[in-house]
Parts: structure tokens; sequence; C-alpha cells
């Protein structure tokens, strides 16, 4: 895949799932993206951008343990992959490229 | 966290349903999670209200709906595993599968049998060409056949119609006249003309145009010309084509073609073709064509003149032009009618166009099979097969779901094992399928066997076997398909439903398996079909009953008779007499133009009025019987006043009436009635001597006729022989042969035939007969299924419940309270489906009955014996199997707790 597209949520969730590192599940991102973005994002819609995700081989999914608290269910939990870590810094490198042009132009 | 604190349960089922299996679970927790933290945050409302609301979340997103290609177990890898361990539980519930197979093999084998005779009744003369635009010409006197009456609804063409019709109309493609006969005497003559062999052919012979092989063209049947032209060789007068198996029985090993057969005694006809066998599902079953020209020969004149009188054997078909309605041509028929007759014959009498499609299926006509079987007990048929099927099935779910507790074990390991629902249900259906398909094997066997024994029965004739038959083999796998699904379903869905924790621990009780309820619905439903069927049954074997015993006015036990043919010689009846009485067997001798009764006989009637009658309206059509002075006595007919007639009277003048037409002509009481003076149309005066009771000279489905006896011996038909019953008269086979000895003597050039006058009269109720014989078949294998379905419930839950009796015979209960535990819910189901089965039997059994002239009164005990005699048989069944476990020892069951 030469060319990465991300949109802004699954960018965000992206960088959540690897924020959380290996503790990444539905519930949890939501609460992150409450906490640190101010997003308050539905759940279905979380599922949806982590399945595309994973879809496109950014992140990678297994089962995790049961626990009471979710009724004996047990949750997906998430990883970045190396791919999905690479496009993040790709992503990275291109804003930081382009926000140092823009101080350049508007420092002259 | 409150009790009452759990989500909407409807959108978690929601989810599992719809949800992909391998996100249900997260899914499902992660709504639980925001849902248990909502719950301390917003309280309980808001909490279940977000969680519809991000359950429903997820149904609008397109991931949810996206299945991903399945890379685990494609179906078709596991199948040959689903049939070993079909194979294998099939064999570990041994008594089950047998139970389960055996009553399949009964319903399937029914439903087959069902199936070929439906499909051979339909079949009839449908293979013609065009046979949409084939008719018949019948003959009404009212013009709206919604007339029901069979006495309106005649099949006779005066002999002139057909020409007419042909020369007068268009929109004819062609028309055929034919004329049957039955009891035809042919001879085969050799070389120098003596004759060599005789035979009297009953039926198949008919005098046809040369047009009936162009509109009857038998396509696909086989039918071919074997010899002769086509077109040429019905043109001919004298000229007789036959069948393939008839020119070998009159020309054995010869060649039939150019021969002479002397029909009747009289006609030398040459035969100048052979076909090949009609089939036998033809109402024109026809094996020995002459040619109409024949017939034109032997009548002259009156071909052409006589507009009026008619001959039911007499039949026209036509075949219409494309495009002609049959309303259209009937209008052109009457027109054609209406100028060559009077007006009286044509506003009394309509042709009418019936469809060659309804000629086997429209029972107010009759045809020359003599058979007709209308669409309703076509229908009925149907349904008892299907019934039949459905019973079976029932059976299966019935047991299959009882079955379901012993393998809620397998069923949980399963599961534990990673056995999806999908798999399990496959697995399921592979046994029932594996039941099915071999109770489909043998039933086809069984099939076969019971459609060879009982084609009379049937009414069905076949040609060969019909194992390879294409439409029997496609309806046997239709059924087998349809049975599979239709008793899979249900215990398949059961099984695959429980909860793997709780059916390996085995907590399920009997009763408490979601089948309970329906399962006795199924048996109730079951229940109801029997008996329906076997109160029917049960009616229609006492209708038959009656028929039979009912005292029909006259003596039938014990009388042989014998047609006189030819001539009649008062002279030969006078040897003939002697002779007969001079045997010991012999108890009477009667000669008379007919008999009183019976299928088989002569049938002439005509009007008589009072003395003072005028206009034809005083006059009493009654039917004629020449009698000689014995007739009476032999038959005991009840003579009410007067006396007998004797051969003094032989001029005619003196004659006896019946009761009924005494009354008929307002002549008083019999004693009254002697000695009046009757008119009869043509002028002739009658005396009335003597005043007879009724007899039944139809069967007891009609009234009693007017009836007037006179002796007139030169119209004598019949000799009637009263044997005499008791010791040493040797054999009634030894009776019958001195008896033609007597017989061919005085007519050497005949062939002797005798008849018990009993059987006669029996035949007027084959049909009935046979269909109390098919119902008392049907009633059995309802029966049969049943019970079998009752033995399997009841063995499964006494199994199961040894423990309980063992524990309650150790607390005091005897063994009828244990028999009365078990059987106390069977019978509230029996008696539940016999109330459910009454007013539908009563409702059938009734409009049935009113058929009859004469017929039994329903009283209740005739609907209660049948189902007492049901309740008895089930009982049976039940107690039986549960009386073992109700005599065992409770030792024996709790000593290994």
């Amino acid at each position: 895949m030469s060319r990465i597209y991300l949109g802004e949520l699954e960018e965000l969730i992206l960088l959540m799932v690897a924020l959380l590192n290996k503790e990444a599940y539905g519930v949890s991102i939501a609460e992150e993206l409450r906490k640190n973005a101010s997003r308050d994002i539905s759940i279905s819609a979380i599922h949806a951008v982590l399945h595309r995700l994973e879809e496109k081989g950014f992140v990678k999914s297994k089962m995790g343990g049961a626990s009471a608290e979710r009724g004996g269910r047990r949750k997906r939990l998430f990883s970045i992959t190396a791919h999905g870590r690479h496009a993040l810094e790709e992503l990275r490198d291109t804003r930081d490229l382009i926000w140092g042009l823009i101080t350049k132009t508007q420092a002259t | 966290m409150k009790k009452n604190a759990t989500p909407p349960g409807w959108i978690d089922s929601l989810i599992d349903r719809l949800a992909p299996d391998e996100f249900a679970e997260e899914i499902r927790g992660d709504l639980y999670e925001l849902f248990c933290s909502d719950l301390d945050q917003k309280g309980i409302s808001a909490a279940r209200r977000r969680y519809v609301f991000n359950g429903l979340g997820f149904l609008a997103k397109s991931f949810f709906w996206k299945r991903q290609p399945r890379h685990h177990t494609n179906p078709f890898t596991m199948l040959s595993s689903y049939f070993k361990m079909a194979r294998r539980s099939l064999m570990a519930y041994k008594g089950n599968t047998v139970i389960n197979v055996l009553g399949l093999v009964v319903g399937i084998a029914s439903a087959l049998v069902i199936a070929t005779v439906i499909r051979y009744e339909l079949s009839f003369d449908s293979f013609h060409s065009d046979a949409d635009r084939i008719y018949r010409m019948v003959r009404c006197s009212l013009p709206e056949l919604a007339a029901n009456k069979r006495s309106n609804c005649r099949t006779g063409i005066s002999y002139p119609v057909p020409d007419a019709v042909k020369a007068e109309t268009t929109g004819l493609v062609e028309i055929v006249s034919m004329q049957y006969f039955e009891d035809v005497f042919v001879e085969v003559p050799d070389k120098s003309g003596n004759i060599v062999s005789r035979f009297r052919e009953e039926r198949g012979c008919v005098m046809v145009e040369p047009s009936f092989f162009k509109i009857f063209d038998f396509k696909g049947t086989g039918f071919r010309w074997i010899a002769g032209n086509p077109d040429k060789a019905l043109e001919e007068p004298l000229s007789v084509v036959l069948t393939r198996s008839l020119a070998e029985k009159y020309f054995p090993g010869g060649n039939a073609m150019g021969m002479i057969l002397k029909m009747e005694r009289e006609a030398d006809c040459k035969v100048t073709g052979i076909i090949e066998d009609l089939p036998p599902n033809t109402d024109l079953p026809f094996t020995v064509l002459v040619s109409y020209a024949t017939l034109r020969m032997g009548r002259g004149d009156r071909m052409n003149n006589d507009w009026g009188g008619v001959n039911d054997e007499h039949h026209t078909y036509v075949k219409l032009a494309p495009g002609i309605t049959p309303r259209e041509m009937e209008k052109r028929i009457a027109r054609v009618h209406q100028s060559h007759t009077p007006k009286d014959l044509y506003e009394g009498r309509h042709y009418l166009l019936q469809p060659l499609r309804d000629l086997h299926f429209d029972t107010r006509f009759n045809n020359y099979n003599g058979r007709t079987i209308s669409r309703e007990t076509i229908l009925a048929i149907t349904l008892v097969g299907l019934f039949l099927l459905l019973t079976a099935a029932i059976n299966y779910i019935n047991l299959a779901t009882a079955q379901s507790v012993m393998r809620a074990k397998e069923i949980g390991l399963r599961k534990v094992m990673g056995s999806t629902r999908k798999t399990l249900v496959l697995q399921l259906f592979t046994e029932t399928f594996v039941v099915v398909l071999i109770a489909g094997v043998i039933a086809l066997v069984i099939a076969e066997l019971m459609l060879i024994n009982f084609q009379s029965l049937l009414n069905v004739t076949l040609r060969g076997f019909n194992f390879t038959d294409p439409f029997t083999l496609l309806s046997l796998l239709a059924i087998v398909l349809v049975v599979t699904l239709f008793a899979g379903i249900y215990p398949s869905m059961v099984m695959s439903g429980f909860n793997p924790v709780v059916a390996m621990k085995n907590r399920f009780a009997t009763e408490k398996i979601g089948g309970f309820s329906l399962r006795k619905v199924l048996v109730v439903a079951q229940f109801t079909i029997t008996q329906m069927l076997v109160v029917g049954t049960f009616l229609v074997v006492a209708q038959m009953r009656y028929f039979q015993n009912a005292d029909m006015g006259f003596d039938k036990e014990a009388v042989v008779t014998m047609p006189l043919p030819g001539k009649a010689d008062p002279h030969k009846f006078q040897v003939m007499e002697d002779q007969l009485r001079s045997q010991a067997f012999v108890a009477d001798v009667a000669f008379s133009s007919t008999l009183p009764s019976g299928v088989r006989r002569n049938r002439s009637a005509t009007d008589v009025g009072r003395e003072d009658a005028t206009t034809s309206k005083d006059y009493v059509v009654y039917e004629y019987q020449s009698i000689d002075p014995s007739y009476i006595d032999l038959y005991k007919i009840r003579l009410l006043a007067g006396r007998g007639i004797g051969l003094q009277d032989s001029a005619g003048e003196n004659v006896l009436i019946n009761k009924k037409l005494a009354q008929r002509l307002r002549l008083g009481t019999p004693e009254e009635a002697v000695g009046e003076v009757l008119k009869a149309s043509w002028g002739k005066q009658f005396t009335v001597v003597g005043v007879i009771d009724d007899f039944y000279s139809n069967s007891m489905k009609e009234g009693a006729d007017n009836m007037l006896l006179v002796t007139d011996p030169g119209k004598f038909d019949y000799v009637s022989v009263k044997l005499a019953i008791g010791e040493g008269q040797g054999s009634m086979q030894e009776a019958v042969k001195q008896m033609e000895k007597i017989w061919t003597a005085a007519y050497p050039e005949h062939i002797f035939s005798y008849e018990f006058f009993d059987e006669n009269i029996r035949a007027f109720y084959v049909q009935e007969e046979k269909y109390a014989q098919l119902f008392q078949l049907f009633s059995l294998i309802f029966l049969l299924i049943g019970c079998l379905g009752l033995y399997g419930l009841i063995t499964f839950v006494v199994n199961r419940k040894g423990k309980e009796v063992a524990l309650r015979k150790v607390l005091g209960a005897t063994v009828s309270n244990i028999l009365l535990m078990f059987s106390r819910e069977y019978v509230q189901l029996i008696v539940l489906s016999f109330l459910i089965a009454v007013p539908v039997a009563y409702y059938a059994v009734n409009s049935w009955l009113s058929n009859f002239a004469n017929h039994i009164t329903l009283q209740w005990w005739l609907f209660a014996v049948p189902g007492l005699l049901v309740l008895t048989i089930a009982l049976l069944v039940v107690i039986s199997k549960s009386m073992r476990t109700a005599n065992a020892n409770p030792v024996d069951k709790l000593k290994y707790e």
C-alpha cells in the first residue's frame, strides 16, 4: 500500500489504540477519546472504525479474558501493527513538514 | 447494583441473532460495560435508554452486516461425518429407530399408493391430441345441468342426430358415433364354416365409425396399428378390428387378418385390422371394434328417421375446430335438432357437450367403463394421503423431541467441543433424512406389493411394475424431502438450542422440555384424524351391513339364476323344469322375464293408468315383469291380497301389482285394489287379481318402484333355481354341474352361465363395498401409526420415570396407581381428540348417507363404540408398556443411588 489514507476519526482511534497499548477495546477507547480529545463518539461508530482499521491492516485483535463487569463476556483487544505505526508516523511527518513550511512562510 | 438493573433483553437477542458470530460477544460486552457505568452515573432509565440507542447504533453500521468469507468448516466436508454420526446414534437408540422407521414406512407407502392411484385416475383419456377440443354429446331433459339428477343426464344420442349434425353444421373437425355392446357372443368358424370355439365378450365390443381413430389417437400409450389400413379397416359393413390380445385369443398362433368371426350367431364379420391393446386408463375400453356400417345395415331406415328413440349405449363424440366454443356448438346442434323434430321433442330434450376431460369425473353421466370418480372423491383421497404423511411425521417429531432429553449430554458435549448451532442442525437433519430415506426405500417395496395385490380394490390396472417409473421415484423423492424437512425442523431446533451447561448437568426434567405442550397438540392432532377415520369406517361398515341384511321384500338366499338364450320356447321350458325338479338339490324352479332385483337383469318399463285415464298425466310408469306361477313362492314375495297368477292367466289381462302402484293409482287398500281394472296407454286393459308387497327391484340406495307382474311365457329370459339346503344335498359344485348338463342339453350351441342371486344383489354395492374396505384399511393404518407413536412416547416416559415409580412404590403407591399415573394423560388427550373428531365425522357420514334412500339412523352408540375401541387400544398400548415399570422391584431402581 503505497498511498496511506486515514480519516480524521480513524487516525484518532488508531492513536488511541497505540496509546492504550494492548488494553484497547471499544469501551476503553471511547473513554480515552472523551477524556483526552473531548470527543463523545458512539460505541457502534468506534466498533465500525476499529473494524475498518483491522481490514486495512493497521491494527490486529485477539479475544481477551472474560471479566465479571462485562457479564462474563470477553473483550476484543486491539493492538497497533507495525504497518499502523508506520502510517501514523508518516502522517505525523507529513504534518510536521507542512507545519514547518507554514511557520517558515509566516515568519518571513 | 439493583436487582432489576438489567439491560433490555430484546436488544441482546437482536444482536445475538443478527451480529456476525465473531462480534456478538464483544459488542454485547461493550454495551454491558457502558450500561454499568451509565447506571452508576445517570440511573437506570437513562442507562437503559442509552443501551437501546447504542445497540441500535450498530444496526446502522455496514460492518455489522458484512459477513467475512468463512474459512472454517465447509459443510460438505462434514457430510460424511454427519452420516457416520447419524448411523451411530440411530444404532444407539435401536428401538426408537425401528418405531420411527415403521411409522414412516406405513405412512410413505400409503402415500405412494395413493399418489399412484390418483395419477392413474387423472390420466384417463388425457393422452389424446387436442383432448381439450374433444367433447361428448350428452342428452338432458332440462337445459340447466345444475338440475343434478342422474335421470336428467343421459348419454344416448338418437341415431339420426350425428349424421344431421355432421351434414348441417360447421365448426366440427370430426364426429364419431359408436354403440357399445355387453355380453356379445363370438364364434370362430374354421374354413368350412364349422364352429371351432365360442366366446362371450362381457365387455369391449363396439360398433364404431372409422373416424374414431382420427379423434382418439391414444398418443404416447404405445398404441399402433399392427395390421390393416387405419383409414379403410372400419369402412365396410361386417368388418371387425381386433386388439392384439383378442386376436391371439380367437386365433391362437395364427394370423387373424382376413379371418371370419361370427358375431351374435348371425353376422359373419371379417377381420380387417389388428391394433395394439388400448391402455387401461381409457373410458373407451374397446377390444372388438365392428364397423358402424354394420349397425346402419342392421337398422336400415330407422337409422335416419327415428329422432325420438334413444339407446344410452349409443354415444357421439365431436372434435371442435379451434376457436369454436362448446356453447356455440351446442346452439348449432340445437338448431339442427329443432329443424327435424316436433315441438314437444325439441323442448324436452337438449343435446349438450361434455368435455372429454370430465368424462371420468362427472358422476352424473355414465361411460363405457361404468365407473366414474368425482373430483371430490379424488380430493378426499388426496387428503387422506397427506394426513397419513402428516401423522407419520408427527410420530417422528414426538419421538425425536422426547428422545432429545436422553441426548442432551451428547448435544451439550458437541457444543463444548465447538459445534455451532448450524452444524448441529445439519447433523440432526441428516439423522432425520437417513431415517426417512430408509423408510422411503422400504415403503417403495411395500407400495409396490400393495398396488399389485389391491388392483381391483383400488380400481387400478397397472402395466408391469413401477419401481422404475420416474413419477413414482420423483414423488418418493419429494415425499422424503418434505417429510425430512417437516419432521426434522422442530426436533433439530429444540436440540440444537440446548444450553450446553444445563444439558451437561442433565437437569432436564421430562416436562421442562420445550416440546412438551407441542407434543400434546401433535398427539391430539394425530388421534383426531385417526378417530375421524375410525368412526367414519364404523358407520360405513354399519351401513354396508344394513344394505346386505335389510329385508328387500324377497328371499335372496340359495337361488341360482341362469339366462335362457335364444327365442323363448315353452316346450323347452317344460322339459327343463321337469329335469331340474327331478334333481334332489332343487327345491323350486321359476321362469321369468327378469329377476326381482340385482345389477345384471333385464329391465323394462312402460306406463299404466286407471280405467278412466285420459291424458298422459294419468299414466304411471311401472316396471314390467313376466313371471310363472312359482316365482312369487320361490322368491317369497309377500302376497297382500287376492291370489297369485298362474298359467291360466297367460293371455296377459290378469295382473299382480305392488302396493306402491296401487297407492300411486289411488286404488285404496290392497283388498280394495283386487278386481280393479287398469288401462295401458296403448289401450290394453288389465284386471288386478292380486296385490304384492313392495320389494326393492333396485338397490336399497333407491326406493321401491311401481311394479306390475303378468304371465307371458313368450318373454321368459331367466330360470331361477332354489336350492334345497340341508343334509346330504351334495356339494354346490355338483349341483352347478348338474344344472349345466340340463341347460346345455337344452341349448347345445350356447355358453352356459349362472349366477348366485345374492351375489347379483351384492353387486349393487360394489363401489360402497370398496369404500368400506378402503376405509377399514386406512383406519387400520392410521391406528397403527398412532399406536406406534404412543408406544414410543410411553416407552420414553416409562424409562425416564423409573426412579420416580420406585419412590412412589416405596411410599405406598400400588401398581394400579402407577398405571393410572401413566395413562391419565393419554386418556385425556384421546378423549379430547374424540370430541374434536366426532362433529367432523358426523358431518361427513351424514352427507354420505343422505345419498341413499334407505340408511341407518345415526345414533350415539355408533360414535361411542369406535371411540371406546380406539381408547381401549391406545390404553392397552400404554398399559402394556408401563406394566413392567410399574411391577418392577423398587430396590433394583434405587440401589444405585
